[in-house]
């Protein structure tokens, strides 16, 4: 008698071992698909290895706007990558991490990652799931550690919890923090202005003024601001004064002197809210920007070719010709997109005091 | 108990009794272990972060931190045939503040004689550039790996060596710091450090008995001196850029045989 109750026991033990399994792997999770815009190139990022879902998408996006991830809690990934900026920080030239340190490069803005081959203005971070920990650690950014912030999320029941219904996992390790940041990240896809709207057939009209933009646009930027993402992806060096002492660009990467200044082409998409512009922010105006490429550019050995005309740098394009090209940058804004819910600050941290808000002074800006 | 739940509970029982089973696996005639022990040396004395030494350009140094990547182990039979220990599990970072990450214990290993032992000192390119997903065990980032990547520069550093020396910089707090890295890009062609080692020996058996030990004896004295001078007074902080390949190319050969022993 007394052996089969031993027996019994291990039964039940073992029975409720398989059962608990069984309910971790097989947890209710809702795939989500994200809409792939027909004037869009294929996604570069493999969205098979870390398929999203709805669970973690709002778990990345919980994980976007919490100061949690700053050292001393007072900055967040949404404190410099805002939605009304299309993620970008408007007014910043730099941007101001924990202790109001100031950054040496404008923050880009954050849309159609998922499209993007490179990361960062000298694409020295080649994969989005590690695109995160570049501000992270940066100690003039959110000052960070990975390994602390995991332990954070793991001393809180709150995001073990969550972690578990995306992930099914029990423990929050690197990888599925990082997943569920690209998850929410991934979902950030802009495709809804009005341009868009006008290239699809959808509905979407360009005035006269628009669509004379758009033709020069097509012969005077479009070779490196490819339509579609409005990049090509290419790193070029566009004639932005810059001695080097601080900053080389693509170089610092690459380690090639062939590289020196050369930074990211950015998209253009959204470009009415990323103000200010160029890679150190150093432009406040799209009509100043386009003064730059007719009389500002300046020389120098890896001045991109195409910046050149007759031998001479800039581009030529006149007053009149610029106006239109403004209109038609203007037709590349998304408000559906800086206004998405879903992209939104989740309403827990809305009433939660920012320090970093508080007390940053915009006197320190150049 | 309702009939449902009764069998519920039994089919359960059952998957999971079976599971176990089926995990259980007799150890094959066919294959043993091989142990790798790497010993991190100074003038052929175990090195010691307690310890001060004086390098053969005449520096006096303390170390506070040697830590470095071996993976992609190969291993070559009498006959020239080779075993490559699958790549998932073949990827490891040896700490000198931790004795057990010293000895890697390589399973599964086909019995044979074998001569011959081939290892990668960093992480070859291809790991470099997959997705979180792949980044697992020693090469996790937000645990084991711990600053032993560059976020700013994707990229794994294979070769770490840090300590104080009165010829780096007082304004550096005399602090001498070697992270080497690099793995050859992606978009585009960056430098490229991985390096490849290769040890002979005496054939040793591998069976089911006893896997017999390699020692690998990692001799940190040369560091400074092996093929090009290393001065810390000239280089005392070498992270990303060509320097580090000279670095590379010394560390490299400072890995060498020690005893082979049968057990």
């Amino acid at each position: 008698m007394f052996k089969h109750k031993k027996v019994l026991i291990s039964l039940c033990i073992s029975a409720y071992l398989a059962i608990s399994a069984f309910q971790i792997s097989n947890i209710q999770r809702t795939f989500f698909k994200p809409e792939i815009p027909s004037n869009f190139p294929p996604p570069v990022y493999e969205l098979k290895a870390n398929p999203l879902t709805e669970e973690g998408i709002e778990l990345g996006r919980t994980l976007f706007y919490d100061p949690i991830l700053s050292s001393d809690g007072s900055t967040s990934c949404g404190s410099c990558h805002q939605q009304f900026a299309a993620f970008a920080h408007q007014d910043h030239p730099m941007s101001h991490g924990v202790d109001n340190q100031f950054g040496r490069r404008n923050a880009l803005p954050l849309f159609n990652l998922l499209f993007s081959k490179t990361f960062f203005w000298d694409g020295g971070v080649h994969s989005l799931d590690f695109s995160p920990l570049n501000a992270l650690e940066n100690e003039v950014e959110l000052n960070e550690q990975l390994d602390n912030v995991l332990k954070k999320l793991n001393d809180s029941e709150e995001y073990r919890d969550k972690f578990k219904k995306a992930f099914g996992v029990s423990e929050i390790t690197s990888k599925v923090f990082l997943q569920s940041l690209t998850q929410f990240m991934a979902t950030l896809v802009s495709a809804n202005s009005r341009y868009d709207k006008f290239i699809r057939n959808e509905g979407g009209l360009l005035t006269a003024e628009e669509k004379e933009g758009l033709e020069l646009f097509e012969q005077k930027c479009s070779s490196c601001h490819a339509t579609g993402l409005f990049t090509d992806g290419s790193f070029r060096n566009n004639g932005v004064p810059n001695n080097y002492r601080f900053d080389k660009g693509r170089e610092e990467i690459t380690l090639n002197a062939s590289d020196r200044g050369k930074y990211k082409v950015p998209s253009l998409r959204n470009i009415e809210f990323t103000a200010p512009y160029m890679h150190d922010g150093s432009i406040s105006s799209l009509e100043k920007v386009l003064d730059h490429y007719t009389s500002g550019v300046e020389q120098s050995a890896t001045l991109d070719p195409l910046l050149k005309q007759n031998n001479q740098p800039g581009l030529a394009i006149t007053d009149p010709e610029k106006k239109k090209i403004i209109a038609f940058l203007m037709t590349l804004s998304d408000r559906e997109f800086i206004t998405d819910k879903r992209f939104s600050e989740p309403e827990l941290f809305l009433n939660t005091p920012k320090p970093n808000e508080k007390n940053h002074s915009h006197t320190n800006n150049r | 108990m309702s009939k449902s739940m009764k069998f519920q509970v039994l089919l359960c029982c059952s998957v999971f009794l079976f599971c176990g089973f089926s995990r259980y696996e007799k150890p094959k005639n066919t294959e043993g272990t091989v142990i790798l022990k790497f010993n991190n040396l100074f003038n052929k004395e175990a090195l010691d972060f307690e310890k001060a030494y004086t390098n053969a350009h005449g520096e006096k140094v303390k170390f506070t931190l040697l830590n470095y990547f071996i993976s992609n182990i190969k291993l070559t039979k009498e006959d020239g045939s080779t075993y490559a220990v699958p790549q998932d599990s073949s990827y490891f970072l040896v700490k000198q503040s931790d004795p057990a990450s010293k000895e890697i214990t390589l399973n599964h290993i086909p019995s044979g004689k074998y001569s011959a032992l081939t290892f990668t000192i960093g992480v070859d390119s291809l790991r470099n550039t997959m997705g979180i997903g792949s980044r697992t065990g020693a090469l996790d980032v937000g645990a084991t790996a711990k600053g032993m990547y560059w976020v700013w520069n994707s990229g794994y550093i294979f070769f770490k060596l840090e300590g104080t020396s009165p010829a780096a910089p007082e304004k550096q707090k005399n602090v001498f710091n070697y992270h080497i890295g690099g793995f050859g890009g992606y978009r585009s062609k960056t430098m490229n450090n991985i390096k490849t080692r290769t040890l002979a020996f005496k054939p040793v058996v591998v069976s089911n008995r006893k896997g017999p030990v390699i020692d690998i004896n990692v001799e940190i004295d040369h560091f400074f001196d092996q093929v090009n001078p290393i001065k810390i007074a000239e280089k005392s902080s070498v992270m990303w850029g060509e320097f580090s390949t000279k670095i590379s190319e010394n560390y490299v050969s400072i890995f060498n045989l020690g005893n082979v022993s049968s057990k």
